[in-house]
């Protein structure tokens, strides 16, 4: 038997003999994981409905086709001239398109629209105002301006949604510090009993010769199999909640979007994972730092 | 304090040989917390294939001598040298490997009471990395050595104390150590049952381990008629080849002083071990 196979092997009979302080841990592990992962989640799809306005930026102007590069840039240093404006970005009618994609991704519909002919997508200036509260005014004089297909700007819902989308980001990472403290603190908690009720063990294993790694690692593999198992069942439920919000809640308002990219879900949800064997490691590895039948 | 004894059989060649030195300790001083000095100027070598008995009264440091020499403890000053190594200023990480070197016996067995005599024995040697080949070879042979082929299959807990003790010595045994350190190993046993003990200390013994044992057992000191060593108040009080409990043999390198009164033998003649383990000295059966 190799070594590791022999160290999964103990690291199981350890989760087996100290079942309940073992689903203790797991259990601690997937809630905080859990609120974590859906506070990320939440985050994102915030993130995603106010992709137009990320950077600052609060007011859009649509440009005509017509309208030539070297007038867009002369268009862009006019704005940026303007005394209410800080920035002023050119957006290419390829990067709107993919804007757009993102932006339209659950309403099948016009997504399908733009698909069959990408161009009706149009190029756009996007502002960055000095203060956010003097959008009105940019709004104004770019409707006046020669070129200008269409002025959006961001209305009260958006400045709503874009300070809930940096509460949620503070949250997440206040979540993820404190709740993935008392995770580790119960996986830390469960490897000191495993190693108390191993004891006689590990003292013959140190008189034998043992190496400290052979004594460790059962340990630490039974933390991060703690981690492990929490985190996927975190993962689990967050997907799971996240396909059931979107078959549920078909009749949302057109300019809400719970379709965030799968591709993000899965990202996320493995970070998640390697969060949760991350903890289980500091764990138990804090565990071996300061138990007094480990010291040589 | 001069230098360490010679043994009996280094001095029947006439010269001290180094190369066959298997413990050496060099003016060591243990003091333990709260200034507790359990061990103090020692100087001792023990060469390889010797059987030396550590014998004095509780607290004279008889425990703490075997714990440093297998590096459970580092000395408060001194030196001590184990199977080569100088294991005084090892780093902790190489100590498992040293310990590979080194089989150990309790008084209290410290067997493991979910496995059964053959996962005990195999245990020490799974968690050195051997393979389960070489396991499945070596558990039988060391388990007939001890004479406990017959009861592999059951648990410590349905074993008397002699064959637990037998027990931990086929563990201590089964890798081959260079020196078996045994504190005590008589401690919890009955005379008659202190025979076996020790008949496979000595058989251990003529393989070419060298044997330190720890014991009051005067009944068994006085039979064997080895080297023996005895500390009184952490120090070196007597040190002789073919020594007796009490204290009376030839004295090597050191004067003869006996201040271990209370503990000198008193039934030499009528204790069974005695007579047993005499009987056991002149069998060269190994």
């Amino acid at each position: 038997m190799t070594r590791f196979a022999y160290s999964l092997r103990e690291a199981f009979t350890n989760i087996s003999r100290n079942g309940l302080v073992v689903l203790g841990a797991v259990l601690a592990v997937f809630v905080s994981l859990t609120l974590t992962f859906g506070t990320l989640v939440l985050g994102e799809i915030v993130k995603v409905n106010t992709l137009q306005w990320s950077e600052d930026v609060r007011v859009s102007v649509y440009l005509r086709d017509d309208v030539s590069p070297s007038g867009i840039n002369d268009l862009q240093a006019e704005m940026e001239a303007w005394e209410e404006v800080d920035e002023v970005f050119f957006l290419s009618k390829a990067a709107s398109l993919d804007e757009a994609r993102i932006l339209l991704a659950n309403r099948p519909a016009a997504l399908r629209v733009i698909e069959e002919d990408p161009s009706i997508v149009p190029a756009s200036l996007r502002i960055k105002p000095v203060d956010a509260a003097d959008y009105q005014t940019i709004v104004t004089r770019a409707e006046a301006m020669p070129g200008t297909l269409r002025v959006e700007s961001a209305g009260e819902v958006i400045d709503g949604m874009i300070s809930l989308r940096d509460g949620l980001q503070i949250m997440s990472l206040f979540l993820a510090v404190a709740l993935g403290a008392a995770a580790v603190a119960l996986i830390a908690n469960t490897i000191h009993m495993a190693i108390y009720s191993r004891r006689e063990e590990i003292e013959i294993m140190n008189l034998v010769g043992a190496s400290n790694w052979f004594v460790r690692t059962p340990f630490l593999l039974e933390g991060a199999i703690e981690g492990f198992i929490g985190a996927g069942l975190a993962v689990a439920v967050v997907v799971a909640g996240m396909r059931l919000a979107r078959r549920q809640l078909t009749d949302l308002p057109d300019w809400i979007n719970i379709g965030i990219q799968s591709d993000y879900l899965y990202r996320a949800g493995a970070l998640v994972l390697l969060f949760g064997v991350v903890a289980g490691l500091v764990g138990s590895g804090l565990s071996l730092a300061v138990h007094k039948y480990l010291k040589t | 304090m001069s230098g360490p004894s010679v043994t009996s059989r280094a001095a029947a060649g006439g010269v001290k040989q180094r190369g066959f030195l298997m413990l050496r300790l060099e003016n060591v001083t243990k003091v333990y917390d709260g200034g507790i000095v359990a061990v103090k100027d020692v100087n001792l070598d023990i060469n390889k294939g010797e059987f030396v008995f550590l014998v004095g009264p509780s607290g004279s440091g008889k425990s703490t001598l075997i714990r440093l020499m297998m590096r459970e403890e580092v000395p408060t000053n001194g030196d001590i040298w184990i199977a080569g190594k100088h294991a005084s200023t090892m780093s902790p990480w190489k100590v498992p490997q040293l310990r590979r070197s080194i089989g150990t016996v309790f008084q209290d067995f410290k067997l493991l009471p979910n496995k059964t005599i053959f996962e005990n024995v195999a245990f020490a040697m799974e968690v050195t990395g051997k393979s389960r080949s070489s396991i499945n070879t070596q558990v039988p042979q060391v388990l007939k050595l001890v004479g406990l082929s017959a009861l592999a299959e059951r648990y410590p807990r349905s074993l008397s104390g002699g064959e637990q003790q037998r027990v931990s010595m086929a563990r201590a045994f089964v890798n081959r150590p260079l020196i078996l350190l045994a504190d005590e190993p008589t401690g919890n046993l009955d005379p008659a049952t202190s025979v076996g003990i020790m008949r496979i200390l000595d058989r251990i013994n003529r393989t070419g381990t060298t044997v330190v044992m720890a014991t009051h057992d005067h009944a068994i000191v006085d039979a064997m008629r080895r080297r023996v060593v005895q500390l009184d108040r952490g120090r070196i009080a007597r040190d002789e080849s073919r020594g007796v409990y009490g204290g009376s043999g030839t004295i090597e390198g050191e004067p003869a002083v006996t201040t271990d009164t209370e503990m000198t033998a008193e039934d030499e003649t009528t204790n069974p071990a005695t007579a047993e383990l005499e009987a056991a000295g002149d069998r060269e059966d190994v």
